[in-house]
């Protein structure tokens, strides 16, 4: 399984702090945000990414406590056991 | 002079004068106002070596040319002063109401000196200014005071006052404005109280004058549509204020735990800011003229503490939560509140109760000394001490004094997580490289506002850095600080850089001004200003060798989480950043950089 937790306004939106996906072979980050949308009705992708599908500046996606920026972006692959958390653009200071 | 209102008030407390003088235009220009302007009249007034509770040491406060106009975010001042807990020059921001207000009745800022014989505050309509007794003031908390003096003074009126730790000179005490919004850093509160000044409360009926009102309109059109449609500022921000940032520095592996013993903290839910939109957040709120509204009104209804108010925002949730190992919410706002109310900065504050706690796990303080068995996670002992800290009473009396002072009177400084005694805000320069360089390169010792790396290399903002090389960071830590420095002066509030860049910020100052500046000679303003900041503390005492960072964030790598085994390289950037700001290779400002500045 595929743990991915939603902070900041994703969860106040979702409701939803954490869900479980089964793994699938191969599988992107970017691939697995559509098959996430698919699943969740309340649409939220557009607090991650653009109308082009390009992360927002300052959205942050880590797979396993690392940025995918620093990564492989979306294209970055994740396997059964990660831990995915989806950071709308936030900051502070 | 547009833009400036061209006047300053200056308070002579010792002989109880107030009188006004013309503001010097070719420093206005070459130094804009605010934390720069203030700066420059601070150091041709004040000697380096002025101990900072003397009354020869003196207080500015001071708006920017943009302060109060509609600009973006506009509500913001500095005050500026010799730091009782640093040494350092010091320059302390606040937003809200009152540095507005301070322009609308005629002034771009206060320069006050000397000593009044006896506690009393200062009350400004337009060009009516007089020194009263604050005899039945002085003890009040800030709210409290807040609350008297518009009664009998004018109900309109806005007011920058101390509470009970700036009368006691807590090192670390703070100016609290609108009640909640406060200079917090670096003691300017405790000078204000070595002056036995109370308080500023001020009415203003009039306007700022800007040089060409329709570029002007036009600057704040586009800079209000990208605040508007950038995520952070047109929807992180408001929704989730500064706390956001609890699980996203966690998450990285940044977030200092227990004194940065580790950099995990297993508590960060529970004390983050999904969790205070969930239990404790009431609405947000904003400065004035501001559409990202970050902070936050709270009350503690429904928990074991009583009380409203504003806050906690990131850095403090951090200070008083997982600094010290504590993941009580409510005990974490409940110790803000004390702070907002005694008047104390809730980031040295949190920073040396968890040098405490350390201290006492290490055997280094006996339970007896405290008044109490102290240890990490230990909620209730937070409170209390924050709360005796800003009565100077019992042990609180060395907590009063700032983690360095602390530590070192056990024989063990190393344990104070500062820089230039001042202590750490709340992401660990291990973990970004930026950061690090920033943190031992501030001018007013550890600060994340004056050279905000973790934007680029946390965000990805503007762009992002990978946090780990040190490649290039002493370009963006140069460029971070002289535009900070900039924003810090022209009284616009940091948060909107998240949106605009320093065009904007060229074209609000071109047009409100009517002088020629260019997105260079701007930078090179605030170039100025860090320089002049860097000559009063080399001036001070403050040499070169105190850019550098506590020995745990040099030698120990992190222990746990995704960047264990990074350590601080501040060796592979620091030669670099010196050579950059035109500095020798002991980095003191060679004679051409200052002669290239003006600051000959």
């Amino acid at each position: 399984m595929i743990q991915v937790r939603f902070y900041s306004l994703l969860r106040l939106m979702l409701k939803q702090e954490q869900l479980d996906l089964p793994a699938r072979e191969g599988e992107t980050v970017g691939e697995l945000l559509q098959r996430l949308q698919q699943q969740i009705k309340i649409p939220f992708l557009h607090k991650l990414l653009n109308e082009q599908g390009v992360l927002h500046a300052g959205t942050i996606i880590m797979v396993n406590r690392r940025n995918i920026l620093h990564l492989e972006e979306l294209a970055t692959p994740v396997k059964d056991g990660d831990q995915l958390g989806f950071f709308p653009p936030g900051a502070g200071g | 002079m547009s833009g400036w209102q061209g006047k300053l008030l200056r308070v002579d407390l010792t002989a109880q004068t107030c009188t006004t003088e013309e503001l010097n235009p070719v420093w206005a220009k070459e130094f804009l106002g605010g934390r720069g302007l203030a700066s420059k009249y601070f150091v041709e007034e004040v000697a380096a070596d002025v101990d900072p509770l003397a009354p020869e040491n003196k207080l500015i406060m001071a708006a920017g040319p943009l302060t109060g106009t509609y600009g973006a975010a506009n509500g913001r001042y500095m005050v500026v002063t010799k730091s009782p807990l640093t040494g350092t020059i010091a320059s302390s921001n606040s937003g809200g109401y009152f540095p507005c207000e301070l322009r609308y009745a005629g002034y771009d800022m206060i320069i006050f000196e000397g000593k009044s014989a006896h506690p009393c505050y200062l009350q400004v309509y337009n060009d009516r200014v007089e020194l009263v007794g604050a005899l039945h003031l002085w003890g009040k908390p800030t709210q409290d005071t807040e609350d008297a003096i518009l009664a009998e003074f004018h109900g309109d009126a806005k007011v920058a006052c101390i509470g009970p730790a700036g009368e006691n000179m807590v090192h670390f005490a703070c100016i609290v404005n609108d009640k909640h919004r406060a200079a917090g850093r670096s003691g300017v509160g405790a000078v204000m109280g070595s002056k036995n000044l109370k308080a500023v409360a001020v009415r203003g009926t009039g306007g700022v004058k800007v040089a060409n009102p329709q570029a002007f309109r036009t600057a704040a059109i586009e800079a209000f549509g990208m605040l508007k449609e950038n995520p952070v500022s047109g929807q992180g921000l408001p929704a989730l204020g500064t706390p956001v940032l609890v699980n996203i520095i966690n998450q990285f592996g940044a977030l200092p735990t227990r004194n940065f013993q580790e950099d995990t903290f297993e508590g960060a839910e529970a004390i983050s800011g999904e969790n205070l939109v969930a239990t404790y957040l009431k609405r947000n709120k904003g400065c004035m003229g501001c559409l990202i509204g970050c902070g936050r009104v709270t009350g503690l209804k429904g928990s074991r503490f009583s009380g409203d108010g504003e806050g906690p925002e990131y850095e403090s949730l951090w200070a008083l939560g997982a600094s010290c190992g504590i993941d009580d919410l409510a005990a974490v706002t409940k110790a803000n509140y004390i702070c907002n109310e005694y008047g104390m900065d809730t980031i040295t504050a949190g920073a040396t109760v968890a040098c405490a706690m350390e201290l006492a796990e290490k055997g280094l303080i006996s339970a007896d000394e405290i008044g109490m068995p102290l240890k990490f996670g230990d909620a209730d002992a937070l409170v209390k001490l924050v709360e005796m800290a800003g009565k100077k009473e019992g042990f609180g009396a060395k907590i009063a004094l700032g983690s360095y002072r602390l530590a070192e009177s056990y024989g063990a400084p190393e344990l104070s997580m500062s820089v230039k005694k001042q202590e750490f805000p709340a992401y660990d320069g291990r973990g970004m490289q930026g950061m690090a360089l920033n943190y031992a390169t501030s001018n007013r010792g550890a600060c994340h506002v004056r050279g905000y790396l973790v934007s680029p290399e946390i965000l990805g903002l503007p762009e992002k850095l990978d946090p780990q090389v040190t490649d290039g960071k002493a370009t963006w830590t140069k460029i971070f600080q002289d535009f900070t420095a900039v924003v810090d002066s022209v009284g616009v509030c940091l948060f909107t850089t998240f949106a605009i860049g320093v065009p904007q910020f060229t074209s609000f100052c071109k047009a409100a001004t009517g002088l020629d500046y260019t997105d260079e000679t701007l930078l090179q303003a605030g170039d100025r200003i860090y320089n002049l900041e860097r000559r009063f503390n080399l001036e001070a005492g403050i040499d070169p060798s105190q850019d550098t960072l506590p020995k745990r964030l040099l030698n120990d790598p992190i222990p746990d989480g995704p960047l264990k085994g990074e350590v601080a390289r501040l060796d592979q950037m620091l030669p670099e950043y010196y050579e950059l700001r035109g500095w020798s290779v002991k980095g003191i400002p060679t004679k051409k950089k200052m002669q290239e500045l003006g600051l000959t």
